[in-house]
């Protein structure tokens, strides 16, 4: 056939560029760590490490769940008011006698229905992920200070509330919670079919339809993924400061979308 | 009424520009001596002398990947050369920035419009070049001006409208006119038409022919041979980064150019083979949808049918309506003799319906994605056990896909859109040959693909009827469709106006169906 030269001029493949990118950012917060310990002799205490795991740990999950969404060229505000809303939702259910399965059960089927509310105004209203998700953010904090009337519900059941302070092998019980969502997560996205869908819904809407994937579904389920991990952070927040408080986790969104863009998610959608 | 020369005119202090008015038609204006460009190893234009004459309409003609791209880059100043020589008005040139080359009066208009589509078309006329006073802008002086050179250019378009508004074609024709208005003295078409309805064409030929007539040398590049004989004067062809001849166009025929850009003579590039036609696989009735009304027409297995018509005649909303993407409205479809309802795209896929879309960019492909994603995006069902992926199996299908379809990739993790048309085009088949199908839809497959790889997919056409498909091929090329299709339609505003077997009909009987006179 005809050898044509110039088309082999395509880029190789990024992946070596990539590792190098993501060495940079190691590198960076190795330095960080490097230059605190010099400068503060309390940096490098067991006590403080543990506390960072435990401040980073509620980022984190938020920003797996931000990740999905962001991967469809979508972003999810809400999040941050979903946290500070659960808090209330699970506060309020302890209070009323709720067994603490149920209710945080109930708190978590609440993260899938506001998702599912986000998917439906998405995919049958036409909305732009940012409209709705910033109208779910001020109606969450105003429902959840209509519920508290403004104040915080306390949480007196102590097992729960000992749970965010409990250590495991000596690592906080709040950063196992990342690993349990954190290791799905990465099946979820790298190593099934789902997570190719939902790069290419990302990337080409129209031409993942006309290859069989079903786009509205995919959307459905990154913003019931993204607003489900923000329930569960919900949950932790409050086991960890025994209140319910709906002004909780004020502009924890803009952290999760800030950690999900540096560890590598583009805000344009899907890339490889 | 102020005129295009005295818009332009606010141009023309710059000293480089007099110059190049001095030369006289028929005088070289720019020569390329032995001008080279190297990618690393890769010798993407091999060196190349090439003399382009003042006031010549001049076509450049190759195969994708042939250097046709890499040439512009350079005369624009795009990219900056490896080695040789540049004389522009007898003068070597650096040509190394894109101000450079726009100073000296060369201006390129590029296949996709690289226009600002949220502002007016009088705003994107003058965009980096507005009309100001006391450091504001003077809108209206503006929009004034742009309506003049519009209605100057017979182009019936409003100043004052969003250039979104516009078709890609009258887009195409402001971005000629913005090059226009710039004082150019050398103009570089690249496949200005490949998205454009024939009047849209109709209407940029006669702009090109006036920019002529001013003294403009045009450079016209494209894969259409019937546009390079009705615009161009001289020709010439680039064969794998190599100049390999020009010629007057009086002098040669479509034959001659293709041997050159392809060492293979014409009859080798439509290739159709006796293959015995077997049972129905598809038969609509009294179809209608959005875009197509009553449209009634069988597909057998081992048989192509052919779709013809002009953009926007209702092919593609057939096409898109049968597969499930566009509710139907009445009508009915049997698939293998039994009454079907199509609700959408995976029903149709469940049937056994392949569909290549129209838009490679647009419908076909995830772009910034790998390849081995995008051939493997309808089959991952298969690939997976279970929730997770069989990564072996997925390398693999993808692999065998890239080597079956000789898709001209380092690996299947490079980005689709690192790749050429014709390369692209074939990911889009790969995805539907990995799936597997009946009945194979493939809506415009050779639009921006060089005849090289037209050839191959034409081959791979027959393997698939062999195995027992049918194809419905969907074109507004009509030497494609007249030359493989078994049975062909002829559509007109949504309807198909006329059928006729394989050559019953003239180019010409089929041409008047399909515009209507």
């Amino acid at each position: 056939m005809t050898a044509t030269p110039t088309e082999i001029v395509a880029p190789p493949p990024r992946r070596k560029m990539n590792i190098l990118f993501g060495l940079t950012l190691i590198g960076l917060l190795i330095f960080l760590w490097i230059v605190l310990g010099v400068v503060t002799p309390s940096f490098w205490t067991p006590l403080n490490i543990s506390n960072l795991l435990r401040q980073g740990a509620m980022t984190a999950i938020l920003a797996l769940g931000q990740t999905f969404v962001i991967i469809t060229a979508g972003i999810d505000l809400s999040v941050g008011a979903i946290v500070g809303f659960c808090t209330v939702i699970i506060a309020w259910l302890l209070q009323a006698g709720v067994p603490l399965w149920g209710a945080i059960a109930l708190t978590l089927a609440i993260g899938v229905a506001i998702g599912a509310f986000h998917g439906f105004g998405i995919v049958h209203m036409g909305l732009p992920p940012f409209i709705i998700t910033l109208a779910t953010l001020t109606s969450l904090r105003g429902i959840g200070l209509l519920i508290t009337n403004g104040s915080t519900i306390n949480i007196t059941n102590e097992g729960f509330s000992n749970f965010a302070r409990a250590d495991l092998l000596s690592i906080p019980s709040l950063f196992w919670m990342v690993i349990l969502v954190a290791v799905p997560s990465f099946i979820f996205l790298h190593l099934s079919r789902w997570g190719r869908y939902l790069f290419a819904v990302g990337s080409n809407a129209e031409a993942a339809r006309l290859s069989g994937v079903n786009v509205k579904g995919m959307i459905y389920l990154a913003y019931i993924l993204s607003a489900s991990f923000a329930a569960f952070v919900g949950v932790l927040l409050a086991s960890r400061i025994a209140i319910g408080n709906a002004t909780q986790a004020d502009g924890w969104e803009l952290q999760a979308i800030a950690s999900s863009v540096i560890g590598g998610t583009s805000l344009f959608g899907a890339v490889a | 009424m102020i005129g295009l020369e005295e818009v332009s005119h606010r141009h023309d202090d710059s000293a480089t520009l007099k110059e190049a008015n001095r030369i006289p038609a028929g005088s070289p204006i720019l020569e390329l001596k032995g001008l080279q460009k190297n990618y690393g190893h890769v010798q993407a234009l091999k060196p190349a002398t090439l003399t382009f004459l003042a006031g010549e309409i001049h076509a450049i003609v190759g195969e994708n990947g042939a250097g046709k791209s890499t040439l512009i880059k350079l005369l624009t100043g795009v990219i900056t050369r490896t080695a040789g020589e540049v004389l522009w008005c007898g003068q070597p040139v650096g040509l190394s920035t894109p101000n450079e080359a726009i100073a000296r009066g060369i201006n390129a208009v590029h296949q996709e419009v690289v226009l600002c589509r949220h502002l007016t078309v009088a705003a994107n006329l003058f965009l980096g070049d507005e009309v100001n006073r006391y450091g504001l802008m003077r809108k209206k002086q503006m929009e004034k001006m742009a309506q003049a050179v519009l209605d100057d250019l017979g182009f019936g378009l409003p100043a004052g409208a969003l250039l979104s508004s516009l078709t890609i074609g009258q887009q195409q024709l402001v971005a000629t006119a913005r090059a226009a208005m710039r004082g150019t003295q050398f103009l570089i078409f690249d496949e200005p038409t490949a998205y454009l309805t024939r009047q849209e064409s109709a209407q940029l030929f006669k702009l090109i022919r006036r920019l002529q007539g001013e003294g403009v040398t045009i450079v016209y590049i494209s894969h259409r041979m019937e546009e390079v004989f009705e615009l161009a004067d001289r020709v010439s062809v680039l064969r794998d980064g190599t100049h390999v001849g020009t010629r007057l166009i009086g002098e040669t025929n479509d034959a001659e150019l293709i041997a050159l850009m392809i060492n293979r003579s014409i009859e080798q590039i439509y290739h159709k083979e006796e293959i015995a036609i077997g049972e129905t696989i598809l038969a609509v009735n009294g179809l209608s949808g959005p875009g197509f009304e009553d449209v009634s027409l069988s597909v057998k297995a081992g048989q192509i049918v052919g779709l013809y018509g002009l953009i926007g005649a209702g092919r593609s909303e057939f096409a898109l309506g049968l597969y499930g993407r566009q509710p139907t409205t009445s009508g009915d479809i049997q698939w293998m003799g039994k009454r079907v309802d199509i609700k959408n795209e995976r029903t149709a896929m469940e049937l056994g319906i392949a569909l290549a879309p129209e838009s490679r960019r647009d419908q076909g492909l995830c772009l910034n994605l790998p390849i081995g994603l995008n051939i493997n995006l309808p089959v991952f069902g298969r690939l997976s056990h279970g929730p997770v992926i069989n990564h072996a199996r997925e390398s693999a299908n993808a692999d065998k896909q890239i080597r079956d379809l000789s898709i001209k990739t380092p690996s299947r993790r490079v980005p689709a859109s690192s790749m050429s048309g014709g390369n692209q085009q074939k990911i889009v088949i790969g995805k539907w040959l990995s799936h597997g199908a009946r009945l194979f839809i493939f809506d415009e497959p050779t639009v921006g693909v060089d005849v090289g790889t037209k050839a191959e997919i034409y081959r791979l056409f027959a393997k698939l009827l062999k195995d027992g498909a049918g194809i419905i091929l969907i074109s507004s090329y009509l030497p494609e469709v007249y030359e493989l299709a078994d049975r062909l339609h002829v559509f007109r505003a949504g309807k198909i106006v006329a059928s006729h077997d394989f050559h019953a009909a003239t180019h010409e009987e089929v041409l008047s169906e399909a515009i209507g006179v």
